[in-house]
């Protein structure tokens, strides 16, 4: 690594050499007529979280079919540090808020991902009882297909929401997700992984 | 700012991630289904106090809490042709591009410091000239809505940190003075943002709200308001009972505080009502969590004599109406039957089918000191017809020429609210 090279750009570099070695090849995605510039923007998120129907990197959330808003929202805090993703950090220091609005926009309107985790019975039965009981659906609605600021659940990888829950449990989501912190509040790891698991082997 | 070539970096690396690429399979993989036989039903996990005291008849709401926007709104894109005040009076843009801006307060040289939620900025909107540009004074904060001005110092309060940043007037980029913790901030964050304010007598009046919609306090530090001396000494609590105040001010002949409370959600479009409280000594008990607004009895969170001792509302605000600012208009500009009466804002209702607020209401004071009328003064967000919003009204602060300053959280905007004799 060279010394002289800022943090930001060595970031960049590391995740092209990164890129480079998974030897993931895979056609840009649904892009239809976009502007240049968005165009390569688009390429840039599909290169970590795949083509609307696959996430190459572990942990990675599907952005397809997400509400606009919800993604803007994820853009924003993510851009200004308020949400920290350790594999995104500067990655969006440039955009301008037009431009993530117009990415929100394009992978909102991809077709919905379909569930990429096989469904254990047991454990998603357990999970949609605790779903229900939590009522989960009220703000994400019966079918976890989200809404405006909140996500769509349903077929979301499930290592993203496991992971996303913990945090929001232990009170590390940061911007307006104290409502969820209290949501979840007293529910146990395992409450955690069966929820997760429930929502992601949904049907689409 | 991002330099040019960390965005060339950028596209290089989209280049190079496109152009390496050969195609691959993208049709959705299939789920193996596994045989299993259900497991028995999980023991019951309580229920978050969040949804205490929900319906079974709620139990299948969707009502959500309203969508806000974190991104600039072009100033050609606020439509304040369709923001209504009464006659005499006019409204225009004042500045723009300030996202998710909210409480405001203004430096003696002129200079307004705008506060937000999620976005974690504090703005400073300079006026000069007839014209206004702004800056972020400071960003990723969680939740930084607690902004004052006194001294030539800024204050700014988040949900878990207080700075303060002397000479900003002078000296735009002040390091500020971390005073957490001497104010003993607790842990729990919902309804735990702030507003905040020098009261007259010069101590700083801090609010903390109940960490969830209706419970029993987790610990007794919530649901209260308190005041300090400037530097966090000598803390008292000063009254009880307050659900989530984000909104106060001194009446100017009384100094008596009046003060803002969210209800609580999930009991139906019809109750409780949000409160605007009139604080006629410290020491007194508003009701949280047993009883809400005129005598309305927790059916969830319950005690006997739930109502006993407790303070009631001033004046009833509507239900769910998310009353936020409170101002006692003392400018000449107004009408005299302005003069020492308060706008109280409402940034508008989402725990009920029906919206209620997004506006911003004007009580008029009787001669006993209590409301004696309440009516809308600029409205024009909401449409009922079709149940939209544009904006949402959240807080109105005094310019030293008698002008009305009026911030939509929603738009990011200010607009400036004056009157023609």
């Amino acid at each position: 690594m060279i010394a002289a090279v800022s943090p930001r750009v060595s970031h960049v570099r590391r995740a092209a050499i990164w890129l480079g070695a998974m030897g993931v090849a895979c056609s840009v995605w649904g892009q239809g007529n976009l502007p240049p510039k968005l165009a390569q923007q688009v390429q840039l998120c599909q290169a970590c979280h795949g083509e609307g129907t696959r996430a190459p990197i572990p942990g990675a959330p599907w952005l397809a079919a997400q509400p606009r808003l919800f993604l803007e929202n994820r853009l924003v805090l993510i851009r200004e540090g308020l949400s920290p993703v350790d594999s995104m950090k500067g990655l969006l220091d440039a955009f301008k808020d037009d431009e993530l609005t117009a990415l929100a926009a394009f992978f909102s309107g991809l077709p919905a991902p379909a569930s990429a985790s096989p469904r254990d019975n047991a454990k998603a039965e357990r999970g949609k009882f605790i779903t229900d009981r939590a009522l989960c659906s009220s703000c994400h609605l019966p079918s976890q297909a989200g809404r405006e600021q909140m996500p769509r659940l349903a077929t979301q990888r499930e290592d993203y929401l496991l992971t996303t829950m913990r945090n929001m449990l232990a009170g590390k989501a940061a911007g307006r997700d104290t409502l969820m912190t209290n949501a979840l509040g007293g529910m146990k790891d395992g409450d955690l992984q069966d929820i997760a698991h429930h929502l992601a082997t949904m049907a689409p | 700012m991002k330099s040019t070539h960390l965005r060339l970096a950028r596209l290089g690396l989209a280049t190079l991630v496109v152009a390496g690429l050969a195609a691959c399979a993208t049709g959705p993989t299939s789920a193996p289904s596994v045989a299993a036989a259900p497991a028995a039903a999980p023991a019951a996990a309580a229920p978050p106090a969040w949804q205490q005291g929900r319906s079974a008849a709620m139990a299948s709401s969707t009502l959500a809490p309203l969508p806000g926007k974190l991104t600039v709104t072009a100033a050609a894109d606020i439509p304040v042709d369709r923001i209504l005040v009464p006659a005499g009076f006019k409204v225009e843009l004042w500045a723009s591009g300030i996202p998710g801006g909210r409480a405001m307060v203004r430096a003696p040289n002129g200079n307004v410091y705008v506060g937000t939620r999620a976005l974690g900025r504090v703005y400073e909107v300079a006026d000069r000239n007839g014209q206004r540009t702004s800056r972020v004074v400071v960003d990723k904060l969680n939740q930084p809505s607690g902004v004052e001005f006194r001294n030539g110092s800024l204050y700014v309060m988040a949900i878990d940190k207080f700075l303060r940043f002397d000479g900003i007037e002078t000296n735009p980029n002040a390091a500020p003075v971390d005073m957490t913790a001497a104010f003993n901030l607790p842990k729990e964050q919902h309804h735990n943002w702030k507003y905040i304010r020098f009261g007259p007598d010069g101590k700083l009046y801090v609010p903390f709200g109940a960490p969830c919609n209706i419970c029993e306090l987790p610990t007794q530090e919530y649901a209260q308001i308190r005041r300090y001396d400037p530097d966090g000494r000598n803390m008292e609590v000063i009254a009880r009972g307050v659900r989530n105040t984000v909104g106060f001010d001194w009446h100017p002949q009384t100094k008596e505080m009046w003060f803002s409370d969210h209800g609580r959600d999930w009991l139906g479009d019809n109750t409780p009502h949000d409160e605007l409280n009139r604080m006629t000594r410290t020491g007194l008990n508003y009701g949280f969590p047993y009883c809400h607004e005129n005598g309305v009895v927790d059916p969830d969170v319950k005690k006997a004599n739930a109502c006993e001792g407790v303070t009631r509302p001033a004046q009833l605000m509507g239900q769910h109406s998310a009353v936020m600012g409170v101002l006692f208009y003392t400018g000449d500009m107004f009408p005299p039957s302005y003069k020492n009466g308060m706008f109280v804002v409402r940034k508008g209702s989402w725990n009920s089918h029906v919206k209620v607020g997004f506006d911003v209401q004007f009580v008029r004071l009787g001669a006993d000191g209590n409301p004696a009328g309440m009516q809308t003064f600029m409205s024009g967000f909401h449409s009922p017809g079709t149940d939209s919003f544009f904006g949402r009204p959240a807080y109105a602060m005094q310019m030293p020429d008698g002008s009305m300053l009026v911030s939509d959280e929603q738009l990011g905007a200010i607009y400036r609210i004056s009157y023609q004799r």
